[in-house]
């Protein structure tokens, strides 16, 4: 076991461990904290499938945009959010969560054997991808580039058009009610 | 006379029938006082007299008329009806309307102050409109119609006073008794339809016409294609003569005619005596080719025990209207007997003569009724104004009525010089000459026939001395003397003019012997039977004498005031004075029977009809009981279970629609798992 | 060199808890983190499998792709969550059960 493997799988580790700490918290604050953790270590793990630039991408966006969007807008519109006192109740394994836990550990199950079943590993395009694979050395954001420029140009601009349409709308959706 | 065509004559006789028609409609349609119609019906009704006679004359002993035309037409077939004036019909439309006038003119007096009087007039009229149309009709199917319209108002003439009870019940029997008599008429007439195809009389029964020409062969009746059996023959004369047993009041049918006197005595004289009873007789003659032998024998004893039967009924009743009524059931048997002796020209004869005599009984005791009537009025007193044990002595206050009423016995106890004498005896010869061809038992008809005329002899003079001889006898019974008035000059008039025609000049010149009248020799003359010369002297002389010597022992008897043996005790006076029980007889037999029958099919209605009805309905209201309960329990059960069921089941599931965003979120993940599963499971297995 | 099916075992992980998280919090923002969960274990596979296709890299575009579109779904969901909060003053999915009738 090589020194890649481990820090992979310690920031394994810390995505699952920290996801987990976010749904079983009782503090609100404390799970959107913990919460940036994960997106964080999802970064490391961006990393170490070769993709760089998504890694940066989620940084910038997940941990520089979407937490302190969350946080800020929180914070600025009712505190009364933050400490909902009921929200601070929610136990772990309370009869009424009962169900949505049985349900996720079914559906991780259900997911395991699928991935069993598909033998990814053993697929034949994978197996016969040996010049399309990716090295440590290649430079991602080139072909990223060259792509969007080409291949994908409308969805790009599609989303781009959606992004304003997000912010412009959230924006009126958040604004206070003007009293006639 | 010969200026008048065969059209205008029928046109003529047409009118002469609707005359009387019009008096009828137009008093009852044209509104006015109570007493209107008087002058309006004695106009009309004389008019058609004077018709008639201009008719008569045309047509007596020349061609009979005979005027068609089609009433309606169905296929091929026409049905013909029209006008037939012959000698016979001729004779009675001359008969009829001149008595009916005298009546007319009778009535005004004798109905005057009837509260009603209009509709009397009106009755008349209708009743004399039917008799024409009865004697004109060349068709058996209008003669029927005819026939039931003379007795619809001969029941509205007898129940003339409906106010009082035994004149409604009379009417009720008279036109019941007449229904019954209708029934053979009716079934006699589909006899002769379904065997000939034709009704028309003239056809059927002239001279060469088809009966004819039809003939009975073996068991069959033969005419031209058509055949049925010999009985048919039979059947069909038997029932011709049933109906004109109900209409000339013959045994059994009789009874009815008694009970009419109910009505006004002047309908009495004009329907009862003189015109409408004789239209059984009228028929007969009309129909005569009709009556093989054996019916000819039924009619003859018919009327020959009728004629006995009557008279001896007559000889001890005190109703003078009775006493009447049964002496005309008595000639009206002997009418009946000459018929069937084949007697045809003697028995309308008889019909002629006796019309007018027995008219003129009835109108002169109408006259002595009336008298003792106003009497009854004037002195408010209480008396049976019609028994003859009230009367007596009125020749004294009434000479002209007592004199045509003694002319008018005289002609119906048929002494020489009268009209009676005529007709009566002719009758006797005949039936005597008939008896000695057919052989020992038929005999017992003339001798019959002969006690009876003796006895009407002897009720007559009954009569007649209770009457008018001996002391006014309601002096006795109030102790006081009254005194009574001749009749009114309308009344007096009209007795004294029917009593000329009770004398034989008018009808033949012979006074002894009526082989050459006139009516008998212009009338068809069917009789084959042998003359017996002997008998033209030896009856007549019989009778006569027989008569003569009854009569002086009435005289003694009763002439004389209560000088009579009494008979009243005796067994066969109250058999005749009940009237033979016939009236028991038949209410104990078909009254009594019926409303036996009736309470037995009330009683079986009620018990057994009506309990099978009630126990159906019980059954059904039981099965709906159950079918309710089933309905309720299982069928509505079974539909609110499912209901409640589906409430259930709804209220389980509306568990799961707790409207919370995450719990659907959980069932779209479970359903989508389930996919997973099934979808891999399946592949993997 | 990590297998990918190893990728897949903290992608599938992470969907769970995400669902776990959208299935049983009583906050609108924990079901919102939860969603985010789901969607960074979907960009996981892209990427993961994105190694093998060097040229197109049809797996970071997409990536890249829900990244942006889940930045504006998180937008969009707070500005709703805000104003559910103004409606109903409170944010507890159990509570705003309108959909029930």
């Amino acid at each position: 076991m090589n020194l890649e493997q481990v820090v992979f799988y310690v920031f394994a580790a810390v995505v699952l461990s920290s996801a987990l700490l976010v749904v079983v918290s009782r503090n609100l604050v404390r799970s959107i904290f913990l919460f940036f953790i994960t997106l964080f270590s999802m970064a490391g793990v961006f990393v170490f499938a070769l993709a760089d630039f998504v890694a940066l991408t989620q940084l910038v966006i997940y941990v520089g945009g979407v937490l302190v969007l969350m946080i800020f807008a929180f914070l600025l519109s009712n505190k009364h959010i933050l400490d909902n006192p009921e929200s601070l109740k929610t136990k772990l394994f309370g009869f009424h969560n009962l169900p949505a836990i049985l349900v996720a550990f079914l559906f991780f199950g259900i997911l395991l054997w699928c991935i069993s079943l598909a033998q990814i590993d053993q697929l034949a395009w994978i197996q016969g991808s040996a010049g399309n694979t990716l090295e440590v050395t290649d430079n991602t954001i080139h072909n990223i580039g060259i792509t969007l420029m080409t291949k994908y140009l409308l969805p790009f601009e599609v989303v781009s058009i959606f992004l304003l349409m997000a912010l412009v709308g959230a924006a009126h959706l958040a604004r206070k009610e003007r009293k006639p | 006379m010969d200026t008048f065509t065969k059209e205008t004559i029928s046109l003529l006789a047409l009118i002469a029938t609707l005359l009387p028609l019009f008096s009828f409609a137009g008093i009852l349609l044209v509104p006015g006082s109570r007493d209107r119609g008087s002058f309006f019906s004695i106009l009309n009704i004389a008019t058609s007299l004077l018709i008639s006679v201009v008719i008569f004359l045309n047509v007596w002993n020349k061609q009979p008329i005979h005027q068609q035309f089609d009433w309606f037409i169905i296929g091929d077939w026409r049905f013909k009806i029209g006008i037939l004036i012959n000698n016979l019909s001729a004779l009675m439309l001359l008969l009829i309307s001149f008595i009916a006038t005298l009546v007319h003119v009778y009535s005004t007096k004798y109905m005057e102050g009837d509260p009603y009087i209009f509709r009397y007039w009106a009755y008349l009229g209708l009743f004399c409109f039917s008799m024409f149309g009865l004697v004109i009709t060349d068709n058996l199917l209008l003669l029927y119609m005819f026939w039931e319209l003379v007795g619809f108002s001969s029941y509205l003439l007898i129940g003339f006073w409906f106010t009082r009870e035994t004149a409604v019940q009379a009417n009720k029997k008279a036109f019941l008794m007449n229904r019954l008599g209708d029934l053979g008429f009716l079934t006699g007439i589909m006899i002769v339809f379904s065997q000939f195809q034709t009704l028309d009389v003239n056809l059927l029964f002239s001279e060469g016409g088809f009966f004819k020409r039809s003939l009975v062969q073996g068991d069959l009746w033969y005419f031209s294609s058509n055949h049925m059996p010999a009985v048919w023959l039979t059947i069909a004369g038997l029932a011709f003569f049933f109906g004109a047993t109900a209409k000339s009041a013959q045994f059994p049918l009789h009874t009815w005619l008694p009970d009419a006197m109910e009505g006004p005595t002047s309908v009495s004289s004009l329907i009862h005596a003189a015109t409408m009873v004789a239209a059984g007789v009228f028929l007969i003659a009309r129909i005569y080719p009709i009556f093989n032998p054996t019916v000819l024998i039924v009619i003859a004893s018919i009327g020959a025990f009728t004629a006995f039967m009557a008279a001896t009924i007559a000889l001890t009743q005190n109703d003078i209207k009775r006493i009447l009524a049964y002496s005309t059931i008595s000639q009206l048997g002997f009418m009946m007997l000459a018929m069937g002796v084949g007697a045809v020209a003697p028995a309308i004869f008889h019909l002629v003569t006796h019309a007018f005599f027995k008219c003129l009984l009835f109108l002169a005791a109408g006259a002595v009724i009336h008298e003792l009537h106003h009497l009854k009025d004037k002195k408010g007193l209480d008396f049976d104004h019609q028994d003859i044990r009230n009367m007596g002595g009125l020749r004294k206050f009434m000479p002209i009525t007592f004199i045509t009423m003694l002319l008018a016995s005289l002609a119906l106890i048929g002494l020489p010089f009268t009209s009676g004498y005529l007709s009566k005896d002719a009758i006797l010869i005949q039936s005597f000459e008939w008896a000695e061809s057919q052989g020992s038992i038929a005999r017992i008809i003339p001798y019959t026939a002969l006690f009876a005329s003796w006895m009407t002899a002897f009720y007559v003079a009954r009569l007649i001395f209770k009457v008018f001889f001996g002391e006014l006898r309601l002096n006795v019974l109030f102790g006081q003397a009254f005194s009574l008035h001749e009749a009114p000059v309308a009344m007096k008039s009209v007795l004294v003019v029917l009593a000329i025609f009770c004398l034989f000049p008018l009808f033949s010149l012979n006074p002894f012997h009526a082989s050459h009248a006139w009516i008998i020799e212009g009338l068809p003359y069917f009789s084959t039977t042998p003359t017996v010369e002997s008998y033209h002297i030896l009856i007549p002389a019989v009778v006569s004498i027989a008569a003569i010597i009854l009569i002086l022992i009435g005289y003694k008897w009763y002439g004389k005031n209560e000088k009579a043996p009494d008979y009243t005790k005796a067994a066969v006076f109250r058999f005749s004075q009940e009237q033979w029980y016939l009236n028991r007889l038949y209410k104990v037999m078909f009254v009594d029977s019926v409303l036996g029958l009736a309470r037995t099919a009330f009683s079986f209605d009620r018990t057994i009809v009506d309990g099978i009805v009630n126990f159906s309905g019980k059954i059904i209201i039981v099965l709906s009981a159950v079918s309710e309960w089933l309905d309720r329990k299982v069928v509505d059960g079974l539909v609110n279970g499912v209901a409640s069921v589906a409430r259930t089941i709804g209220n389980f599931v509306r568990h799961f629609q707790t409207g919370r965003l995450q719990h659907y979120l959980l069932f779209m993940i479970l359903i989508l798992l389930t996919f997973f599963v099934l979808k891999y499971f399946s592949q993997a297995i | 060199m990590i297998p990918l099916s190893h990728y897949m075992l903290i992608s599938a992980a992470l969907f769970s808890i995400g669902i776990y998280a959208v299935l049983s919090k009583r906050n609108a923002i924990m079901i919102l983190i939860g969603i985010e969960f789901m969607l960074n274990a979907a960009i996981l596979n892209f990427v993961a499998f994105s190694k093998h296709d060097k040229f197109a890299a049809s797996g970071q575009v997409f990536a890249l792709f829900a990244i942006v579109l889940a930045a504006a779904a998180v937008a969009v969901s707070l500005a709703i969550i805000l104003n559910v909060y103004k409606y109903y003053k409170t944010i507890d999915p159990t509570k705003i059960d309108k959909l029930r009738d």
